[in-house]
């Protein structure tokens, strides 16, 4: 995959994920209804790709009125994965040489690896997820489950310790489906497949669409790597 | 600015790395300010079930759940000392959601408050499930219901 495609793609998914994160505002009240839409026609024209650097500048601004809005990232991770995409792609068309776009996106690519990887460690030193209690806190108390049939799912125990091992081993993991095409392909869509169920399970439907924004760039960069290998 | 870039440009990806406290709110109207609250009403109460349509339809556009998570992100600061730009920001949305006819008004009512609960399990050990634990640890003044534009 060339890097302008790499880019193109990650534009449009990018694009979609600003624009289902924009529509949620235009229920709100005042300055974030208007933010919502103009970031929504913003997020329209990046993924017809129009006045890339403009877009592309005009929502790095607007994200940092958001954030300020809010004293951080108002939807926590998800937030904070699209506005690094969204940096990248931007710092892309400011560089000065291929070089520093490659450096400016694989930056983006190394945050992606260290995402599954970091989320993985934590979870590994941690013995309640080693034991699958933190499984069973988050399915019996936390907010995070959609419905009370979701939540009953907490008494699933050995369901929850298996799951709670495959989250952890699959992050762990994640990062060496990077040394061939084929297992990191298969590995993006297993963490695409995570992702979704996350969204169908907790909710956190906007961390699919960030993370998938950022896969087109993974591609390319490990085609990149090996070029220079 | 820094501060605020500083966490984008090198963020932390530590999901769940621990089950902290768990929030959840519930609200409250009274017709004279100063009142004792009688009744709390869950605000957002979780469904029994989901269809298939509704779960599709959450995947697209959600915006009622995602306000959720804010909230309680916002709980969160307020249990950890944060200022009081957390509290207006909570009674903010949630005189919002009130207004939008989320949550059914009694007609006597001039006045909304609301109260966090805090849901945490006591320590125990790692493979051993500790005592549930339901606290209430906030309880707002009262707003007043016709001046929630000027809120938001």
């Amino acid at each position: 995959m060339t890097l302008e495609l790499a880019v193109r793609l990650t534009e449009i998914l990018l694009g979609l994920a600003f624009f289902q994160q924009s529509l949620e505002f235009l229920r709100a009240a005042g300055v974030e209804q208007k933010l919502g839409l103009l970031r929504a026609l913003l997020s329209f024209l990046l993924m017809l790709g129009v006045f890339p650097l403009v877009i592309c500048s005009l929502l790095v601004v607007t994200s940092f009125v958001l954030i300020q809005r809010f004293q951080g990232p108002y939807n926590g991770g998800s937030d904070t994965m699209s506005m690094l995409v969204l940096l990248g792609v931007w710092l892309s068309y400011l560089a000065p040489s291929r070089m520093w776009q490659e450096i400016a996106l694989g930056y983006v690519v190394l945050q992606l690896i260290w995402s599954y990887f970091q989320a993985g460690v934590v979870k590994l030193v941690n013995p309640e997820w080693r034991s699958g209690k933190a499984l069973y806190e988050v399915f019996a108390l936390t907010a995070y489950p959609v419905s009370e049939s979701v939540r009953g799912l907490a008494k699933k125990r050995q369901l929850l310790l298996s799951g709670s091992w495959c989250v952890i081993v699959a992050e762990l993991l994640f990062p060496l489906a990077f040394f061939n095409q084929t297992t990191l392909i298969m590995a993006l869509i297993c963490a695409g497949c995570f992702h979704l169920a996350n969204a169908i399970l907790f909710g956190l439907n906007r961390f699919v669409l960030a993370w998938l924004s950022a896969y087109p760039l993974v591609l390319w960069f490990q085609q990149r790597l090996f070029e220079l290998l | 600015m820094l501060k605020v870039l500083l966490p984008i440009l090198f963020p932390s990806w530590r999901f769940f790395s621990g089950i902290g406290v768990s929030p959840r709110f519930d609200i409250a109207f009274v017709a004279v300010e100063g009142d004792e609250p009688v009744e709390w009403i869950p605000f957002r109460p979780l469904p029994e079930t989901l269809s298939l349509w509704q779960h599709f339809k959450r995947l697209l556009h959600n915006p009622q759940w995602n306000e959720s998570l804010f909230l309680n992100s916002c709980a969160e600061r307020l249990f950890e000392g944060g200022g009081d730009f957390y509290q207006q920001e909570i009674a903010a949305r949630l005189l919002h959601a009130v207004q939008l006819g989320e949550v059914s008004v009694p007609n006597a009512a001039g006045y909304m408050c609301f109260r966090i609960r805090a849901l945490y399990s006591e320590d125990a050990p790692a493979n051993c499930m500790g005592q549930v634990r339901d606290e209430v640890v906030f309880q707002s003044s009262c707003y007043a219901l016709t001046l929630r534009e000027g809120i938001v």
